[in-house]
């Protein structure tokens, strides 16, 4: 992204990866922030991209059940 | 707990599978990850002493298999590239398209997953992660793994593998965007 304009929902898509990669600025988190706020897909979006990170990191340090 | 020496080797062979199949997917090669399991294996044992139960002995198994993982592929002489059968096609992200109207606004509600939380609900979701996972393509697993599981440094990734800063980003936005949408598959519709 190269200006500080409305995103859209596949801009988040970006920005959620890119925040594992390195800091957001200041600029992106607002845009982000903002844009979730106000779209309940990406609400609902953003909280499978929690749930599969976190579960991924237990996943990936050995904190599974034994089946 | 183990009660002895015995049954503690007997539980960490246990894992020999578990360890195996990580390492696998990480290095994509049969050989190194079986000499990274035995390397794991051996070193579990003779720490065995020094395992003080703290943390799981599966946790304890994956962090040292885990840097296993990283000697094996710092050890490498020269970077071993995974040539993709469509190189193209790994950086194509119009495979997404679908997912969002011309508006770039998604076009489908999202349903709201909750972490599982039973063991019988861990188990098949962490079941079909691993699918997940295994699904991706080979290169593309790499790229994401060295990242979210060996936390190696972008850099030492694109050094590693020959690709640019630019292709890194596009390989592991895809393999996150496929594992979300392959878990809305496999797990969300059980």
């Amino acid at each position: 992204m190269t200006d500080d304009g409305p995103i859209t929902c596949r801009d988040t898509t970006w920005l959620v990866s890119d925040a594992r990669e390195r800091p957001l600025a200041e600029s992106e988190k607002k845009a982000l922030a903002e844009h979730i706020a106000s779209c309940s897909l990406c609400q609902g979006a953003s909280r499978q991209f929690e749930v599969l990170f976190r579960q991924l990191g237990l996943y990936l340090k050995g904190e599974t059940p034994d089946a | 707990m183990p009660s002895t020496a015995l049954d503690l080797a007997n539980d960490i062979a246990r894992y020999r599978p578990l360890l195996y199949g990580l390492a696998l997917l990480q290095l994509r090669d049969k050989t190194a990850a079986d000499d990274a399991t035995q390397e794991t294996l051996l070193a579990a044992l003779e720490g065995a002493p020094r395992f003080e139960g703290r943390s799981s002995l599966k946790t304890w198994l994956v962090a040292i298999l885990r840097h296993k993982v990283i000697d094996i592929i710092r050890r490498r002489s020269r970077p071993i590239t995974v040539h993709p059968s469509r190189p193209e096609a790994e950086l194509d992200i119009s495979a997404f398209d679908a997912l969002f109207d011309a508006r770039g606004c998604w076009a489908s509600p999202k349903d709201i997953w909750s972490d599982p939380e039973t063991v019988v609900e861990r188990v098949a979701f962490f079941k079909v992660l691993e699918a997940c996972l295994t699904k991706l393509p080979p290169r593309t697993a790499r790229v994401f793994l060295m990242r979210e599981w060996l936390e190696l440094p972008s850099d030492e990734i694109s050094a590693e593998l020959k690709i640019s800063a630019g292709n890194l980003r596009v390989l592991l936005y895809r393999a996150r965007m496929q594992l979300r949408l392959c878990l809305d598959v496999g797990w969300n519709g059980l």
